[in-house]
């Protein structure tokens, strides 16, 4: 048994990995702040709540996460509800003239709070590691 | 998962290599900011312009900058001076200068150093995030 098979531990390895795959999106459109026609990306959201009510029926399925419905008429299908998908931002804040959307402030915070929530699942791991571990005994 | 977080360190890695080709431009146009040309009638340095753009790279799965081309500024016109002593004066001691403006590249050289420093930031917070998780070993 691994600590992959316990619902928690699943919950944040899948908000580990979301933040990792968002960091990429945010790296890549500092990267292009200054490539013309660049519009930044980000990830659609994802419903982590699912992800919860997921680990706490202890389904064995690994959870899956939600499209970010950006139209009245979008009904979510089971089927491709597994993957946080990359997107062009719709709205955004300032273009260049030369047409480039990257507003460095809004990536920097963007940056900042994945890793303040990264930093959490860390630590949330950290301690629910501790836990097992006195449980085991071998503190 | 460490797949993704190095793909980002080559992302940002990608950005700060094309900012520095940039700043290389940039310093060699106000290295030859004034440089003459030799004889009459033949043309001083022009000013080079770089441009980006941004490709996927497969590998990757995410679009880096690469520096699209470095060319000519055929657009400003070269700045005249008078100095009737010099070689490559014409008949009434004007002298073609490089269409170099230290102000804009003053300006250009500090946006290139910016971005270079949020690429920076981005390398160093995703570096701290992978040791962070590495620490979890101990």
């Amino acid at each position: 048994m691994t600590t992959e098979n316990i619902g928690l531990f699943q919950a944040m390895n899948a908000k580990m990995q979301y933040l990792d795959q968002r960091q990429k999106v945010i790296s890549q459109n500092i990267a292009n702040a200054d490539t013309p026609d660049y519009k930044p990306r980000d990830l659609t959201n994802v419903d982590f709540g699912t992800v919860l009510k997921n680990v706490q029926k202890n389904s064995s399925q690994v959870p899956s996460v939600r499209m970010a419905a950006t139209d009245a008429s979008h009904l979510p299908t089971p089927s491709d509800i597994n993957n946080a998908r990359v997107h062009k931002q719709k709205m955004v804040y300032e273009t260049a003239p030369d047409k480039n959307g990257v507003v460095m402030e809004e990536q920097l915070v963007k940056a900042n709070d994945v890793q303040m929530n990264y930093n959490l699942m860390l630590n949330l791991y950290k301690s629910n590691m501790d836990m097992m571990k006195s449980a085991l005994g071998r503190r | 998962m460490s797949d993704t977080m190095f793909s980002t360190l080559a992302v940002s890695s990608a950005g700060m290599r094309a900012q520095s080709e940039r700043v290389r431009v940039i310093s060699q146009n106000i290295a030859n900011s004034d440089t003459s040309p030799e004889k009459p009638g033949e043309d001083p340095y022009r000013r080079q312009l770089i441009t980006f753009k941004s490709q996927l790279d497969k590998n990757l799965g995410a679009e880096v900058v690469k520096v699209k081309n470095v060319t000519e500024d055929q657009k400003s016109d070269f700045r005249i001076k008078y100095m009737p002593g010099h070689p490559a004066a014409d008949a009434d001691g004007y002298v073609k200068m490089p269409n170099v403006n230290s102000l804009v590249e003053t300006m250009d050289m500090r946006e290139a150093t910016r971005s270079y420093e949020a690429n920076m930031g981005m390398f160093t917070q995703s570096r701290d995030m992978m040791n962070r998780t590495i620490d979890l070993l101990r």
